[in-house]
């Protein structure tokens, strides 16, 4: 699902050459600050005892409290939950948000559970780390198989034992201090990326432009309404079940209803089956992976048609992919900037709940609209100076941000 | 060189502090060994004959694969008193730098010394314990200077990086 630390310290090495990093220098911004593991055992509703197992990983905490998702996967472990966490360590760092890093997660199918052993899992593994996390040290938010409600649940539990504390986790509903545009925010920050891109290469605008989208979960689904609503042309989209195509373009508003209905996009009236595989290969202007890690690979890069990925999902290109993307000319703008637009309007929540002050929407997407732009501009300014791909400069940024705020707290 | 210089320098070398009785248990023990210039006469990894005096002439000292001389070495000294103790292959190989005369001692003779308990063979031990000490301490020596130009330089390295930090990669 996910890459693992060497992935992404792959990308970040190859930032670190760029930079005569020393080995002593790469070895500190690469060695976590913590890791936890802990027991969650709970009683399950037949009465039998299941335990768990939970992890955190704190990678970086020299700009700020560490920030990053939790995960409820049967695949969650110390290498994975390290891995992320240091990407998001330099996601935060890219878009400069005065974050670091952290990952982690329950081991656990979150299907097989019931909503009150959920609920009951997600308040024990609070109980457990409790200590560890908190509004000025380590703020939780969504992600894989974690939700609205989990977050809830979070703040719920960790405030009977500190007080009163919504600061905590990000990601939480609108009606318990969540933040307006926080669920679109990511779909929304993508497309951001993509028009800064093309305003800055002379590339025109979305209007006209034919996307190809992998993934119509809350991250695909929500790019997809926002390139329509510009003037895009979808011409394909996929979920798990499978995909549909339209090369005249395919009608968003109403694939969103009819996948609400159907828990699919598969069969959608007006348009052709198209596999997974074989959108990634179709002859469009943006391809744009939005659900797995791992989906360009050394096997299809060759046929890889598009002009342009945007990663919208976490590390959709592997390296050897990426390298040969660059070779042939593709720009490949990179995940930790793409997708950054979640976890900037979780900081604008956090920072809602410490003023106790609520923003409205348009202020949020103004906010993140700004976030994204400057971020772009100096990511823009290394790719020209410097003569290295968007990835190399989203790290090279990144590890200067971590890098200075390391050297002036003192080593 | 005369059989009875040779028997003085060996003396010198390997039996100081030997009654003049045991000091002849040794030599009598030992076969002198001609080397001409460039002949290999350890090579590493080979089981070692025995312990080598140096009793004229230079040795170079080098390892396997590489050209490069680790130490040369002029008579009067030992050579082999590593694998003579532990009974290991050579860990150099030694070539001769000009002509050499040796003197050997056979690890079989040695051996065969200690095996009836020859006063005069652990007198023998103690002296190469000395110079293997000696030896030793060089090492520390060396170990220490080079560790601490590593150190330095990683110093340098690592507040170069600060600097450049904050002004080269700042954007």
């Amino acid at each position: 699902m996910v890459s693992g630390f060497e992935d992404v310290n792959y990308y970040f090495r190859k930032a670190a050459r760029v930079m005569d990093l020393s080995a002593s220098v790469e070895r500190m911004l690469v060695t976590p600050y913590r890791e936890v593991k802990v027991d969650v055992s709970i009683t399950l509703d037949s009465g039998d005892l299941g335990t768990f197992i939970g992890y955190r990983v704190q990678h970086d905490k020299s700009r700020g409290p560490m920030k990053g998702g939790l995960r409820y996967h049967p695949t969650v472990d110390l290498d994975e939950a390290l891995g992320l966490a240091s990407l998001m360590t330099w996601k935060t760092a890219v878009v400069n948000l005065p974050y670091g890093g952290a990952k982690g997660g329950i081991a656990v199918d979150p299907n097989t559970l019931s909503p009150g052993e959920l609920e009951r899992l997600t308040r024990k593994f609070v109980q457990q780390i409790h200590e560890i996390i908190g509004p000025q040290t380590d703020i939780p938010a969504p992600d894989v198989n974690t939700n609205a409600q989990v977050m809830a649940w979070i703040m719920d539990e960790y405030s009977k034992m500190h007080g009163f504390s919504p600061a905590v986790v990000t990601g939480k509903p609108v009606d318990l201090f969540g933040s307006r545009g926080r669920e679109e925010a990511t779909g929304r920050g993508v497309v951001l990326a993509l028009e800064e891109y093309l305003k800055d290469a002379g590339k025109g605008e979305v209007r006209g432009k034919t996307f190809a989208i992998q993934g119509f979960g809350n991250v695909g689904s929500w790019a997809a309404r926002f390139l329509h609503e510009r003037g895009g042309v979808v011409v394909a989209v996929s979920d798990v079940k499978g995909g549909v195509r339209n090369p005249e373009g395919l009608d968003i508003p109403r694939l969103i209803a009819y996948q609400k209905q159907e828990k699919t996009v598969s069969g959608f009236p007006g348009s052709d089956p198209i596999g997974n595989e074989d959108l990634l290969l179709l002859p469009v202007d943006v391809l744009v992976p939005a659900a797995l890690g791992g989906v360009i690979t050394e096997a299809n890069v060759k046929d890889i048609r598009a002009g342009l990925i945007l990663e919208a999902a976490n590390a959709p290109t592997t390296p050897k992919a990426d390298e040969t993307l660059a070779q042939r000319g593709v720009t490949v703008l990179p995940d930790i900037y793409v997708n950054a637009g979640g976890v900037t309007v979780s900081y604008f929540e956090w920072a809602q709940n410490i003023q106790q002050f609520t923003w409205e929407e348009d202020k949020v997407n103004a906010e993140l609209h700004r976030h994204m732009r400057d971020a772009y501009a100096t990511l823009a300014r290394v790719v020209r100076e410097r003569r290295v791909s968007f990835r190399t400069a989203a790290f090279v940024v990144a590890i200067g941000r971590v890098g200075r705020a390391t050297v002036l707290r003192g080593v | 060189m005369t059989p009875s210089e040779s028997s003085k320098i060996i003396r010198g070398v390997l039996c100081r502090g030997l009654s003049p009785e045991q000091a002849e248990q040794i030599l009598k023990a030992m076969v002198p060994v001609t080397a001409e210039t460039g002949l290999v006469v350890f090579k590493e990894g080979e089981r070692p004959q025995g312990l080598m005096v140096l009793v004229e002439g230079t040795v170079e000292v080098f390892k396997d694969g590489s050209n490069e001389v680790l130490a040369t070495i002029a008579a009067p000294t030992v050579l082999g008193e590593i694998s003579l103790l532990t009974e290991g292959p050579h860990t150099a190989s030694v070539r001769a730098k000009t002509a050499c005369d040796f003197s050997l001692l056979t690890s079989t003779q040695f051996h065969r010394l200690l095996r009836e308990e020859s006063l005069a063979a652990y007198k023998v031990i103690a002296i190469l314990a000395e110079v293997l000490a000696r030896r030793l301490h060089r090492m520390d020596e060396k170990f220490v200077e080079v560790s601490r130009r590593g150190a330095s330089s990683h110093v340098e390295e690592l507040s170069a990086f600060k600097h450049k930090l904050f002004t080269e990669w700042s954007f």
